[in-house]
């Protein structure tokens, strides 16, 4: 509590962040996002004193960083026990086998593999348009904003992106840019986007995403189909033997057992195993991708801003 | 110690009531405002020093917000990142008669004990 308090808005980040050390970085992202959006308002609200001056009091307002930081892991607390509704899933056995399709992460992450095709095309095209567009206006004045603003586009992009992901999977993602820092000029700020890790890693994600998104959209694609397939074809031979409708030409199966009546439960069971296959498979992808994209997207823990 | 006692049993108080605060000030005004503005204003109603530290309504806006209780746009500002402005939504309206109401039992009844002068009367405005 003693520590010297800190004297500069750099400062008290630099205090705060420390203070949410190994919280979630998302989290640790938002706080500082807000504190220096109070801080930046409450030096300017003050143009006769100087920025120490202001901070000096700034425990008393605003709080010391200690405290912030305990009311940010409070309220975090608070709303993710508010928001996650209990579940009711047997933990073992064949409940919790086919539990999975009581879970609505299951169904959002199936999902979130159907679209990632769409928003990985939108991503590649618009990363390597942007960088190649980039290198070819280098050599020209417009090269320099042209690139910084493909860069600014990115994180808007990976906010964007992390929102998905966060409503897909549950994974907390930042709700605020990243803190950008002390306003130091122009060609510093320009260096230290460049020196940052995050830019590039961004970059890599959003192009890594195509090939990804292929992959779950096949993998999302294939597994329904085969699985409804596998349910519905052999009542639909049923109800065709039955004459309940007709099917022009009936249903061609091979090998032709596949066609008699005692193979039909067999399929409708592997059907209904192989979509729980899929739903298990695509929960677990949402997992996994939550923490990929985490590892590229949000800056972590340790600070480029760490003076 | 005292000094820490004190400020523990307001922290405990403060849990939701600055909920219910924030809710009552959207409520009441007319524009949409962001952080800083709302910490000014609970702090001007209380003579300069808001009773609750203004750091802690930040993390309570974007919790009544993930609620669906707030909505919120973001606008860019000179003096530093842009600002999230809120707005309180119809579900916020409805939560906040709500709470209102609780609140309003609640001081009643404490006040029944501690309220000063009906200690052995019970309560009478």
């Amino acid at each position: 509590m003693n520590r010297s308090a800190p004297r500069s808005i750099d400062q008290y980040l630099k205090a705060l962040r420390e203070e949410l050390a190994g919280e979630d970085a998302a989290l640790i992202q938002d706080a500082l996002y807000d504190a220096e959006e109070y801080l930046r308002a409450e030096v300017a609200a003050h143009p006769d004193k100087s920025e120490s001056d202001v901070l000096e009091l700034i425990a008393s307002t605003y709080g010391a960083p200690d405290e912030v930081a305990s009311a940010y892991r409070d309220t975090e607390a608070k709303v993710k026990a508010a928001m996650t509704t209990p579940r009711k899933i047997p933990e073992s056995g064949a409940g919790a086998f086919f539990g999975v399709f009581l879970d609505a992460r299951a169904y959002t992450s199936l999902f979130f593999m159907l679209l990632s095709l769409a928003t990985g095309v939108i991503y590649f095209t618009l990363t390597v348009t942007g960088l190649s567009l980039s290198a070819g206006f280098a050599v020209l004045i417009i090269g320099l904003p042209f690139f910084l603003i493909f860069i600014a586009l990115t994180r808007v992009v990976s906010l964007a992106e992390g929102r998905l992901i966060e409503a897909m999977t549950g994974e907390r993602m930042p709700r605020r840019p990243v803190h950008q820092g002390l306003a130091a000029g122009f060609w510093p700020r320009v260096i230290e986007m460049l020196k940052d890790p995050r830019t590039w890693t961004t970059l890599a994600y959003l192009i890594l995403m195509l090939p990804l998104g292929v992959v779950y959209f096949v993998i999302a694609v294939v597994g329904l189909s085969v699985s409804l397939a596998l349910i519905f074809t052999p009542l639909a031979d049923l109800a065709d033997r039955y004459g309940w409708f007709d099917i022009a030409g009936g249903l061609n199966t091979s090998p032709a057992w596949l066609g008699s009546v005692w193979a039909a439960p067999l399929l409708v069971l592997a059907g209904v195993l192989l979509l729980t296959l899929l739903m298990h498979l695509a929960r677990g992808v949402g997992r996994l991708h939550a923490l990929y994209a985490k590892a590229l997207l949000v800056a972590p823990t340790a600070p480029r801003a760490a003076l | 110690m005292d000094d820490s006692n004190g400020r523990k049993f307001q922290k405990d108080l403060n849990g939701g009531l600055v909920g219910l605060v924030l809710l009552a000030i959207l409520n009441q005004s007319a524009e949409d405002l962001y952080g800083y503005e709302i910490a000014k204003r609970l702090a001007s109603a209380n003579d300069g020093t808001s009773i609750f530290k203004e750091g802690t309504i930040y993390p309570v806006l974007r919790a009544l917000s993930a609620a669906n209780l707030l909505t919120s746009r973001i606008v860019p500002s000179y003096s530093g990142p842009p600002r999230r402005y809120y707005r309180i939504t119809d579900q916020g309206r409805s939560v906040l008669a709500e709470w209102t109401a609780i609140w309003a039992g609640t001081r009643d009844f404490v006040d029944r004990f501690v309220g000063q002068g009906h200690l052995d009367k019970g309560y009478s405005p």
